[in-house]
């Protein structure tokens, strides 16, 4: 009886979950979708035809060789560059939205280009709160305001250096102000292009762990352009594969990426690269028994 | 920060004053003081001051000096704007056109010998204006059409194409009426004397609404410094604003020329020197780019009028005589000593 009770108690709760999210966003679980969607620069299409969705929490890394249309294709679903065809979040076309119910439902990290003024880490991560700062004639930011922002920094590990001008900081460390100022736009999707990039090691694992933890909690989704397949398989359970801008294949990475297609995708046997990476491991392997270890240790 | 605010706005009164004061006649700073309490306020003048001091404070020297520190904030204003939106250090209204386009103005006005009917004092100063501001919209409007996005490049591009064809234009009416040459080199030189006080009650509203209205975008100013994509995306709408701050700082430089021809340099290297010193929010960089312009430009206005007195220097060449040195020694020897 207990039991029985009990199941009907979750059948109901989830019941009233999916109504909420029925009610909020249109019974659909596509947070993102794109239908047939084709970007092009004078004239000629850049990418061709796209179709894809990205599911509530569920995130989805790009890949595919330089060139391929991966950036063009952030760049339309923010907005930054006209496309023809229908790009929706939660079931809304985007081209029924203004500018800004726009940039505050989707915010994009774009790739780092030159810092002409400098300006304190503060102030740039500040910047991302531009659509949320209540005192429009003045600008100036609310104690809440302020809070997102120190903890923002707090994620990407910078927050003993919000006071630093931005001109003085690292290739590494400027993408995570960057990045910071992505996260306090508050968004439902967060386009990253190769958001990797300049990160060493630690950061890039930690940054794609936060990436992963921010696009569960809440209806979010991450949609990550990336170079390094091993993080892209690490970000998201769903990849892209782009060539020539034409998907080639979308799915779960263990059941779509192959030897074959990487082969057609990058044009590289991958046979002779798996070779040589795992003789370097091996070597990395031999070194290790090699060491001698501190006995304290 | 607050202190360097402060310091920043007393000197430029300070430095008014000292443009009052001295000259070929020296008027020492309280007799000023009383001229300006007993003009404003009617205070009674004391005994020991001159009807000659009270010409020449009231006449000449102040309305100078004022109308040179109106004209100097309104120039490096609009240099901090232009440099920010064109996202280029070197950028400023002269590069879309502004000067050009007035000098085609005044061309027309002094060859043709064209009078307003209802306003023939203001006659060269509104045309110069609409020339200068005509062109920049043009240019602007060109490089809309040319290319949807309005990249930067595009506009400066097509801003000094429209400014080369102009200046050509004006070159060409040059050559064929050589007697009034010299009238138009000399206001293309630029000079703040004899223009009393009726520049000074014009220009004052502007500066201040110019002022205010673009540091009302302070925030947008900011982030397109990083980029139109990036301002982009966390919800600067682009074009318009563009346009907005375009169009208002391609004023402020024209309404500034108008009236005393074309003076450069000041409008590149002020707010170069502001960011050095107070960072580059535009909220201090729009500001304190007026006063220390303002203040800049009465310094070489000073120069100017007293060096080879009683004749005068073109002021536009001891701005650049006076900034280039000083700039060098603000940007590069600060870099060093970084």
């Amino acid at each position: 009886m207990h039991i029985y009770i009990l199941e009907e108690k979750i059948k109901l709760k989830l019941t009233i979950a999916t109504s909420l999210k029925d009610l909020l966003y249109g019974g659909k679980d596509k947070m993102l979708t794109l239908s047939n969607v084709s970007v092009g620069y004078n004239g000629i299409n850049v990418i061709k035809n796209v179709n894809m969705h990205v599911n509530y929490n569920e995130n989805l890394s790009i890949i595919g060789p330089n060139g391929c249309g991966k950036t063009t294709l952030l760049k339309a679903v923010a907005n930054i560059l006209p496309y023809s065809g229908e790009i929706e979040i939660a079931g809304t076309s985007i081209k029924k939205m203004k500018h800004k119910e726009i940039s505050l439902r989707i915010a994009m990290l774009t790739q780092m280009s030159g810092i002409y003024f400098s300006y304190t880490v503060f102030d740039t991560v500040m910047m991302g709160r531009y659509l949320h700062i209540k005192d429009k004639l003045l600008g100036l930011p609310s104690e809440a305001d302020k809070e997102a922002v120190l903890t923002c920094l707090d994620a990407v590990d910078l927050l003993e250096q919000k006071d630093r001008m931005i001109t003085t900081l690292s290739g590494g460390q400027l993408q995570r102000v960057f990045l910071a100022r992505t996260l306090v736009q508050e968004p439902e999707v967060i386009l990253l292009d190769e958001p990797t990039n300049h990160l060493d090691l630690k950061y890039q694992i930690e940054l794609v762990e936060y990436l992963k933890k921010w696009a569960s909690e809440g209806s979010r989704v991450v949609v990550g352009v990336m170079h390094d397949i091993n993080l892209a398989m690490r970000l998201s359970d769903d990849i892209l594969v782009l060539k020539d801008g034409e998907i080639q294949v979308q799915g779960k990475a263990d059941e779509v990426i192959t030897d074959s297609l990487l082969e057609y995708v990058y044009d590289i046997d991958v046979a002779e690269y798996m070779r040589e990476s795992l003789q370097r491991w091996q070597c990395i392997g031999e070194n290790n028994k090699n060491l001698s270890v501190p006995s304290a240790i | 920060m607050k202190a360097k605010v402060i310091v920043t706005i007393v000197l430029s009164l300070v430095i008014i004053v000292i443009g009052v004061t001295f000259g070929s006649v020296w008027v020492p700073p309280d007799t000023v003081w009383h001229i300006i309490r007993n003009k404003v306020f009617s205070v009674p003048l004391p005994e020991s001051v001159s009807q000659t001091s009270v010409a020449i404070v009231w006449n000449l020297r102040l309305p100078r000096a004022l109308l040179a520190f109106i004209v100097g904030a309104c120039l490096s204003i609009s240099g901090a704007v232009m440099q920010s939106v064109l996202r280029n250090p070197l950028a400023s209204s002269y590069t879309l056109g502004v000067s050009s386009g007035a000098s085609l103005g005044a061309c027309i006005v002094i060859m043709f010998g064209v009078t307003l009917p209802f306003l023939p004092l203001m006659t060269l100063p509104l045309i110069g204006f609409a020339f200068g501001l005509g062109t920049i919209l043009l240019a602007v409007a060109f490089a809309s059409r040319l290319d949807g996005q309005m990249e930067n490049n595009t506009i400066i591009l097509t801003g000094m194409v429209f400014s080369l064809f102009v200046n050509a234009l004006t070159t060409l009416l040059s050559a064929i009426s050589r007697e009034h040459l010299q009238r138009l080199v000399f206001w293309q030189m630029g000079s703040f004397s004899a223009r009393g006080w009726t520049p000074v009650a014009i220009l004052a509203p502007i500066i201040v609404a110019g002022l205010l209205y673009v540091l009302h975008y302070n925030r947008e100013l900011d982030m397109m410094t990083f980029g139109e994509e990036q301002a982009k995306t966390m919800g600067v709408n682009i074009k318009r604003i563009k346009w907005i701050l375009l169009v208002t700082s391609a004023a402020l430089t024209g309404s500034a020329i108008a009236f005393v021809g074309v003076i450069g340099f000041v409008d590149l290297v002020a707010p170069h020197i502001i960011r050095r010193i107070f960072g580059s929010s535009h909220r201090y960089v729009l500001p304190m780019s007026a006063f220390f312009g303002g203040a800049f430009m009465v310094i070489c206005d000073l120069v100017a009028r007293t060096v080879v007195s009683p004749a005068e220097l073109p002021v536009g060449a001891v701005t650049a005589m006076i900034g280039a040195p000083f700039f060098a020694y603000i940007y590069f020897g600060r870099k060093n000593k970084a």
